[in-house]
Order: C-alpha cells, then structure tokens, then sequence
C-alpha cells in the first residue's frame, strides 16, 4: 500500500504538534516584549521601552522560523491565539525578572522539543533547533546581565535612569 | 471524486463505519452513516484533529438544547457534519484507528526501505 502519509510531510505528528506549540511560545513572547515595551515607555524609560521592542519583533521572527519550517517540511502551521497578555508590571526590575524567567522557559521548551527529535530520530528537525539553542545563550545571558545592573547601580536617586540608559549598551560577544 | 473501488485499500472498519484509502487519487474515503467523504491527507488528519477537540463531557452536562448536536464542516468533504455525542465517540474510534493504520503503513514501509537489498513494492 502506497504510503501516502510521508509523501505528504516529513513530519512526524507529534513534532509537527510540538513545533506548533513553539509558535505559539514565540508568539507569546513577542506578545510579552511588546506589553513590557508599552510599560516601560509609560513609565518615561525609554531605552528600556525600544529594548523590549526590539526583543517583541525578534521573537516575532523566530515564531516565523518555526512557522516556516512545519510549511516547508509538509506540515501545517498553525497561526497561534495569543490570550494573557499582562498590562501591568510590579516595578522596573520585575519586568526584567520576567524577561529572563521567560527567557529561561523557552530554553526548557526547545529543550524538551531536541529531546523528543532524538527520541523519534527526527535528526533534520534536530539540526534545525541548533540555532535556537545558540540564541537561547544570548537572550539568557542579556537579560541576566541587565538584571545585575540593577544591583550594581541600585535603583535609587538617579539610579532608575542610569540603569536604563545602559540597557542599550549590554550585548553579547561569545568571546 | 469518484470513487474507483479497485484502488481502495480499507484501513479500518468498524460496526459504525470504515476508511479507505484511494492510491489512485491520492486521498482517503470515510464511509460513515451512510454518507462517503472523500479527504486528502492534509484534511483528514486536520478532520481528525477536530473531531478530537470536541470536548464530549460539557456536550452531555450542559442541557441546552443546541449543544446535543455538534455541526462539523469541512470545507472539502463538501458535506456537513452533525453529530450526537454517540455519533462522536464512534468517529474519533475510527479515525482514531484509521490514523493508526495509516501510521503503521509508514513504519512498515520505512523498515521495509531500510535495507538496501530490500526492494519494496
Ligand atoms: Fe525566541
Ligand atoms: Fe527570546
């Protein structure tokens, strides 16, 4: 009998299911960044404002990496209902505490997906999730980073707008 | 679509209904209440994914009168669906076990392509 499941994708079902999952994370997290860009921005913390705006449309662009690939692979995407989107934020610093705890479940997340492709020997989706673990050091390690000044400078007199003028400058060598 | 019965393979059949696969037309018939549906591969198993969300418990506790039937559509089958809660637990049985049919003929076909010396047909 004539396979016609692998001549339609190459995807097994239950990547394809975790692959959609990871849409909905990364849309999720855009969603976040963006919340947290409005917060801050009403908060007269601009440069925190345009950092978080930018982490928004990054992780817009992961979700279309994962998007286009369960495409590419024969799968079907699914264009994520994103629900619980907070308005409000607890302080400066908590924002910051949420970024990187967010940061550190995506980590977890395409963890868990490596895991499974090794379990169902789904080496090319494997490869595919190398990037995103590379990136993942990045965005942990930023956000941590900021969450250190914030003990270094103390939050305060001054302290808020110093603080914020430097979230600009961390970046990440991996050197 | 047509339906050419000499390229039908079946791959599960209940008491309720069956599916069959069509290596002609690359899709797959589900033969249920009497009715023929054909889908390609990419309906069916997004058909199937319905069919699972329809969650049956708050279907039989809410006692308003619409939520005793469910109306399925698929935009393909070119029919609509509506179903008890009865009719419901028989279709996700066989497309449950069709799904699994479906599944093992592609791990039998992988082990069978393994080994080069194998030639499959
Ligand atoms: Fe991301
Ligand atoms: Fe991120």
């Amino acid at each position: 009998m004539k396979d016609l499941l692998r001549l339609k994708t190459s995807l097994k079902e239950e990547i394809e299911n975790i692959l959609n999952e990871q849409i909905k994370v990364e849309a999720h997290s855009s969603s976040i960044y963006l919340a947290m860009s409005s917060w801050c921005d009403d908060q007269g913390l601009d440069y925190s404002a345009q950092f978080f705006e930018k982490q928004a449309a990054e992780e817009r662009v992961h979700m279309m990496k994962f998007f286009k690939y369960v495409n590419d692979r024969g799968g079907r995407a699914i264009s994520p209902e994103i629900k619980n989107i907070p308005k409000d934020f607890e302080s400066f610093r908590a924002v910051f505490e949420m970024a990187l705890e967010q940061e550190m479940h995506v980590t977890q997340q395409i963890n868990n997906i490596a895991d499974k492709c090794m379990k169902s020997k789904d080496f090319v989706t494997f490869q595919f999730l190398q990037w995103f673990l590379e990136e993942q050091i990045e965005e942990e390690y930023v956000a941590r980073r900021i969450l250190e000044i914030f003990d270094v400078v103390g939050e305060e007199g001054t302290g808020r707008w110093e603080i914020d003028k430097h979230v600009q400058k961390v970046s990440y060598s991996g050197e | 679509m047509c339906r050419n019965f000499n390229c039908l393979d079946e791959l599960y059949r209940t008491e309720f209904g069956a599916v069959y696969q069509c290596n002609l037309k690359n899709c797959y018939w589900l033969e249920f209440a009497g009715e023929w549906y054909s889908l390609n591969v990419s309906d069916f198993l997004f058909f199937k994914k319905e069919v699972d969300s329809i969650d049956i418990v708050s279907m039989l506790v809410d006692s308003s009168r619409h939520s005793d039937v469910v109306v399925l559509q698929s935009y393909r089958a070119r029919r609509c669906f509506v179903l008890n809660a009865v009719e419901i637990l028989q279709l996700k049985d066989l497309l449950s076990a069709a799904r699994f049919m479906i599944e093992l003929n592609s791990v039998i076909q992988e082990c069978l392509s393994y080994s080069p010396s194998t030639s499959v047909k």
